[in-house]
């Protein structure tokens, strides 16, 4: 019944020119401000890391590990909620891979368990283990890695081989450094790596622990770089929130590309559906830590913020301002009614995860072969995304702003053709 | 040009367009019966004689159906993830070698009852799983569970064949010839479902640009031939194409009126298909094959501009998300 009355409105919408309660380049600016807060608040958690990880490799200690862990937990919460900006936004996406890429090919940082198996068909790299050895062969290139660098991670090391599974930098190879493997397959219990894995003296596991600890300094020393960078690209005068300013229409487009592409295809396929159906707990994007319940609540949360035109910071506080659902009202009030029902809906999906998975009742656990319940729980999340990019492509058509892809000829998914 | 397209959607009363139309009862059901057939054959032989070599044309004919369809991800293809059941590719982990090698390893038992096969992961079934069986020697002398394995995934692709079929033809072909009816929430508008096979005709010229040739082609020093969808079975660029002649197909279906310049795309795009002469794709490994198969990639991504300008704008659509928006 609801979804008839909405096709009515949907066709009132023709006849009358809705009047615009907020202008395009307010709810821009909500949206520019969501996104330098959310990248400021990943930042001040960066540098919280950063410490954590200066004080465990000043003196290691199984507290240290656990007190940085901690921090890389905080870390992910804001940084979660900036996913929404990378689809849509050139700057972002384009930069993203330095700091969250993910799945990745483990054994080219550290050791891995025997059962990891070695180079591959898609990855030769597979098991380089840079850890162990300081000098290695690359493309026919002989690379010193005597000294780990953040120039090493991200000049040579990272997207070796052009093989996107090389992740050498970012929250992934950090979370694999202070987790390790996670051997539990599908069974309770995250990565244990062992605190002696950094320490200083004979009681060192797992070899090359002076070299473990340059890599996770390097590692989290170009995590504050690579974030500060970004919060500047949305401060005023940032070249990112020039961008989406630039054109109203373009920068409108930008905001619902990046809700559809994280829902549809990034969070609902690739990350959840296709671990399900993979049975396979690598497939987790947080998989060292078992934290991928918290990394897909927060991805979700990310999507309606930008809706809603509200964030809540790190501290507390409050960022919000005339929002996009304000634009989709006046042009369709059925079609925001719908797409704000349908954003919670996934919340409360993604919450039950999230209840489930801290109640015990892991991530990985949910992902095993014949496990209904987890599936359930699963699947229940990827179809209330998958609605919810349908209510997306219909804010799109009620504002006008596909018009854009017409006239470049290139599509909504392209978002690189339409910003250059 | 606003004005327009905005007149445009609101004509649009009926419950589809004759491009609509056309695609469900020209393109689509036509393939998805075809498939179901190919898969009820490979079944009905690997159920006869298990071996590598009988099997293989089956095998063949099965992957060359599912081309004709592959490209319509959305629906019965999407639901339960079928589409990706029927071919994981591409396998960036390398997923389908391992989860193959320890099926043989335990011998999982879940080969010999079809409701709990269909629970294994989907890297160890579906075509490219197959394709391991049928194409790589075997040396692990475990012929007896080979051949229940390659059994189990015969019956599984049927059984997945025949469901898309079904679904096509009893519901799907419904929706979308009646967007805006009472119950179908799936496509309140003729508009969203042309928007919808718009997409996946965009989308399927995008993949086998930037993945069954853009995978291959690696980086420019780092080409990587190895990659290739489907090389064990002899099959990268029969697969491309195969997907161009669906599209192809499917563009004409989609459009209401001539579309030349989109037409005189695809033909140019098939023809240097055609003339590649590499059916694994190998040349990408050297700098002047790597630029053959380069400029196919373009003719491929013109073919895609061309079918924007004539096919979108007339339909008074853009691509909506689809699920290769991901990284």
């Amino acid at each position: 019944m609801r979804l008839r009355s909405t096709t009515a409105l949907a066709l009132a919408a023709c006849v009358a020119t809705p009047a615009l309660a907020q202008s395009k380049a307010e709810v821009l600016d909500t949206y520019a401000d969501i996104a330098q807060a959310g990248y400021e608040d990943s930042l001040i958690k960066a540098r919280g890391l950063q410490a954590a990880v200066e004080t465990l490799l000043g003196a290691p200690s199984a507290e240290a590990l656990q007190a940085a862990r901690a921090t890389w937990l905080e870390a992910r919460v804001p940084y979660q909620q900036t996913e929404v900006f990378r689809f849509g936004n050139a700057i972002v996406d384009d930069w993203e891979g330095r700091v969250n890429a993910w799945p990745l090919d483990e054994g080219l940082i550290d050791y891995v368990d025997a059962s990891y198996g070695g180079a591959t068909d898609e990855n030769q790299l597979a098991a380089l283990n840079v850890v162990a050895n300081p000098v290695f062969t690359l493309g026919g290139q002989e690379v010193d890695a005597t000294e780990i660098t953040p120039a090493l991670l991200q000049g040579q090391l990272h997207e070796a081989g052009a093989v996107e599974a090389n992740v050498a930098t970012g929250y992934h190879a950090i979370e694999f450094l202070l987790w390790g493997q996670d051997l539990n397959g599908t069974d309770y219990g995250a990565g244990n790596r062992p605190w002696t894995d950094y320490a200083t003296d004979a009681a060192c596991s797992g070899g090359n622990c002076d070299r473990r600890g340059q890599y996770l300094k390097a590692a989290t020393d170009l995590l504050v770089s690579d974030l500060d960078w970004m919060a500047g690209q949305w401060a005023e005068g940032g070249d990112a929130r020039a961008a989406v300013l630039e054109d109203e229409d373009a920068g409108i487009n930008a905001i619902l590309t990046g809700m559809g592409s994280l829902s549809y295809g990034e969070q609902a396929g690739e990350r959840m559906k296709l671990g399900v159906m993979l049975n396979d707990p690598e497939e987790e994007h947080d998989c060292f830590s078992d934290n991928t319940h918290n990394s897909h609540y927060y991805d979700g949360l990310g999507v309606r913020n930008v809706y809603l035109g509200e964030y809540l910071r790190i501290d507390g506080s409050l960022v919000s301002g005339p929002a996009l659902s304000d634009l989709v009202a006046a042009a369709d009030a059925g079609v925001d009614e719908a797409l704000r029902a349908r954003l919670n809906a996934t919340m409360v999906e993604l919450g039950q995860i999230k209840s489930a998975a801290e109640a015990g009742f892991s991530y990985d656990m949910m992902l095993a072969r014949g496990n209904a319940e987890g599936e359930a729980l699963i699947m229940g999340a990827v179809e209330a995304l998958v609605d919810q990019t349908r209510s997306i492509e219909r804010a799109v058509s009620v504002l006008g702003v596909d018009q854009i892809a017409f006239e470049g000829s290139d599509s909504l998914d392209d978002p690189d053709a339409v910003f250059h | 040009m606003r004005h327009l397209l905005t007149a445009a959607l609101c004509l649009l009363t009926l419950p589809a367009t004759a491009g609509t139309r056309a695609v469900v009862q020209d393109h689509a059901l036509p393939r998805v019966a075809g498939f179901a057939q190919a898969a009820q054959a490979l079944d009905a032989a690997a159920a006869q004689d298990c071996r590598a070599d009988t099997l293989r044309p089956a095998y063949q004919a099965t992957f060359d159906a599912w081309m004709g369809l592959s490209h319509l991800g959305l629906g019965p293809l999407e639901e339960d993830g079928r589409a990706l059941t029927i071919a994981f590719w591409p396998d960036s982990r390398g997923l389908v070698g391992r989860t193959v090698q320890r099926l043989r390893a335990e011998e999982d038992a879940a080969v010999d009852r079809p409701e709990r096969f269909a629970e294994v992961s989907i890297a160890g079934r579906g075509l490219f799983a197959l394709e391991r069986l049928l194409y790589e020697p075997d040396n692990d002398g475990n012929g007896e569970y080979t051949c229940r394995l390659a059994q189990a995934i015969a019956g599984d692709l049927s059984r997945l064949a025949q469901e898309i079929e079904t679904a096509w033809r009893t519901d799907f072909a419904d929706q979308l010839l009646n967007a805006g009816a009472e119950g179908n929430s799936r496509f309140l508008t003729a508009r969203e479902a042309s928007q919808a096979l718009y997409t996946a005709l965009v989308t399927g010229l995008e993949f086998t640009a930037d993945q069954r040739l853009g995978r291959p082609m690696g980086r420019f020093d780092a080409p990587r031939p190895q990659v290739a969808e489907a090389r064990r079975s002899g099959r990268p660029l029969r697969n491309v194409i195969l997907s161009l002649e669906a599209l192809r197909d499917l563009a004409l279906a989609l459009a209401d009126q001539p579309i030349p310049e989109t037409e005189a795309a695809f033909a140019t795009a098939l023809q240097t298909a055609r003339a590649l002469d590499d059916p694994l794709l190998a040349g990408v490994a050297d700098p002047s094959g790597r630029l053959r198969v380069e400029v196919l990639k373009n003719r491929i991504e013109e073919t895609r501009a061309a079918a924007a300008r004539e096919i979108g704008t007339a339909l008074g659509v853009s691509v909506g998300f689809n699920a290769t928006d991901g990284d």
